[in-house]
């Protein structure tokens, strides 16, 4: 239901496809042009991959109670008896498997079209950091849904966060050429760790941030339960604050 | 005149299945907050009110806008936090017992907001009954019925934004229905309808009302709530100045009657110098109509009539005059305006 309310409203295209297509479009058009390795080509296509995934999920979570308040079903939304945590993470969720759809064919074109060697160097473990990956991109969407909750104005504040994300993560770039002042704000970011773990698991030979696959996986888990703690804390009292001071029918 | 206590009647006596509802110096203040965070403004949207709605009873809550029949309404389905007092429903506390007490009350909302329009009736129907927990095979057989009771089961595969405003009202009553509430608290049901749509929705009420639901009911149209409801109180300015039963409510007004006046012609001055006679208590005009009405309230009763007629401009025109026992809406005015 939830998938069919989300694809009921157009808008979802331009985030998750189209916005995250163009930029990797853009940025092998760039890249190919010279003389990029192999190598490289794959370091863009898995964060083109990241890109969509990330763009779907900050549209979703932005949307998964912002839709309520533009259709006028907060009240009977929040009237339902289960947590609003739970509705959302249920819509969260949903959108960052159709952001995983997303990269699925962002991957494709830049196998096919591009050429990019299809070579995973070890699949298991990147099976492994794609579905954590999820996991974590889906606790962060949550986490930034409750600012919606909260004011109207939050579909403004989390929309805005897109594209600094995807500067931040290092969907397109190594981390490490980020100024020296941002490197606290992409190492908060669980995606920038995600995109570090696929790389290591697919990447022959890939250093990164220099903490390993698994130094990778274990920064992004933390950050996930640190995501989901302050996820459901900021829900209640979000919630509570709505109620309180009667905003939550405001669209 | 009664003082406030003698109107607001002592509760009755519960009818041996107690109160569905229960509100005991229930009070609510918004604060309106300056640029700077600070609070510039205290309103208090409910003043210390006190009532009970018993079970399987239809109980009105009339009052002119901002009175806060609405606050009262979100308190008592827990979307707002009271700022002192106490609600109950079913026994339970709103600020304590929130997802039981939504699992067993439904809510339905006046206009044209609280349905998803993108997509079918069944869609919205099927999507509150996973959001209240309804077993699958239990919405499965429960949505048709609904769809039939409220007389959309032919258009209920269409999307909801291709609806009337009629439709979608029926559907909130089906999408409150869904999971087969105790208490259901309707929050001005047939604001903007035409007639027939209003219509067609009050006769939904009293079929709720027949299958044993307790049902609260705001609205702004008293002869919906004089219809409809056993009792009802009446809120102004965020306090309770009257509960009872429409009859008792009107023999608050028996000491004056009501001319009406159906007239061509007649203007705002005609109007005021209506409301400068002697012994003319309330004046309510509608002159915008086509057809103008004019209600003039007085204890003389047809002993006004002449000087009634006698203030008429040039060129307007009676139409019809009779005199009138007080309705609800008399009471209501004279209540609201004290």
């Amino acid at each position: 239901m939830t998938g069919k309310l989300f694809f009921a409203d157009p808008q979802w295209i331009i985030p998750s496809i189209i916005a995250p297509f163009v930029f990797t479009l853009v940025a092998f058009f760039l890249f190919n042009s010279q003389t990029a390795s192999s190598t490289f080509l794959l370091y863009l296509v898995l964060g083109g991959g990241l890109m969509g995934m990330w763009g779907t999920t900050i549209y979703g979570s932005v949307n998964s109670i912002g839709f309520d308040r533009w259709n006028g079903t907060m009240e009977s939304t929040l009237a339902a008896p289960i947590p609003l945590s739970w509705i959302s993470m249920g819509r969260v969720l949903f959108n960052t498997f159709e952001g995983v759809i997303n990269a699925f064919f962002i991957l494709v074109i830049g196998f096919t079209w591009f050429q990019v060697g299809f070579v995973i160097l070890n699949p298991l473990l990147f099976f492994i950091a794609a579905v954590s990956t999820f996991v974590s991109l889906s606790a962060f969407g949550l986490m930034m849904s409750t600012v919606v909750v909260l004011t109207r104005k939050g579909g403004f504040i989390t929309n805005s966060m897109e594209i600094p994300v995807y500067i931040a993560t290092g969907t397109m770039f190594p981390v490490i050429l980020l100024p020296f002042a941002a490197l606290p704000f992409a190492y908060i970011l669980a995606p920038t760790w995600g995109i570090e773990a696929i790389r290591n698991a697919a990447i022959s030979g890939y250093t990164g941030l220099g903490v390993g696959y698994w130094g990778d996986l274990m920064i992004m888990a933390g950050e996930t339960v640190v995501y989901l703690a302050l996820a459901f804390v900021l829900f209640r009292r979000v919630e509570a604050y709505a109620k309180r001071n009667g905003t939550i029918e405001e669209y | 005149m009664q003082a406030m206590e003698e109107r607001v009647r002592p509760l009755q006596a519960s009818r041996g299945e107690g109160d569905a509802v229960e509100v005991e110096d229930l009070t609510r203040e918004y604060a309106t907050r300056s640029f700077f965070g600070g609070v510039s403004r205290v309103t208090k949207a409910l003043d210390g009110i006190t009532f009970s709605a018993h079970a399987g009873e239809l109980f009105g809550l009339i009052g002119p806008n901002g009175a806060g029949k609405t606050t009262t309404i979100k308190i008592l389905t827990t979307l707002l936090t009271p700022t002192s007092g106490k609600a109950k429903v079913l026994g339970m506390d709103v600020t304590k017992d929130l997802y039981e007490i939504r699992r067993r009350i439904g809510i339905v909302y006046g206009g044209e907001r609280g349905l998803y329009n993108r997509v079918s009736a069944v869609d919205n129907l099927k999507y509150f009954a996973d959001l209240y927990g309804v077993e699958p095979s239990t919405a499965r057989a429960r949505i048709p019925k609904l769809l039939e009771l409220v007389g959309l089961q032919d258009r209920a595969a269409e999307k909801v934004e291709k609806y009337s405003r009629g439709m979608k009202q029926r559907l909130h009553i089906a999408k409150a229905l869904v999971h087969d509430p105790e208490v259901l608290f309707l929050d001005e049901p047939t604001i903007g309808l035409d007639p027939a749509g209003a219509r067609d929705i009050r006769k939904m009420v009293v079929e709720m009302r027949d299958r044993g639901k307790t049902i609260m009911l705001t609205t702004h149209y008293m002869f919906e709530a004089e219809e409809l409801c056993e009792r009802i109180a009446v809120i102004s300015k965020g306090k309770i100045v009257a509960l009872d039963t429409p009859s008792a409510l009107k023999n608050m007004v028996r000491d004056i009657s009501v001319i009406e006046l159906k007239t061509y012609g007649a203007t705002d001055q005609y109007v005021e110098s209506l409301k400068a006679l002697p012994n003319v208590v309330r004046v309510v005009a509608d002159l915008m109509s086509e057809e103008q009405v004019i209600r003039v309230q007085t204890p003389l009763g047809a002993d006004l009539l002449t000087q009634v007629v006698s203030l008429l401009p040039e060129g307007a025109k009676i139409i019809d005059r009779t005199i009138k026992e007080p309705t609800l809406e008399d009471a209501y005015l004279r209540l609201v305006e004290e």
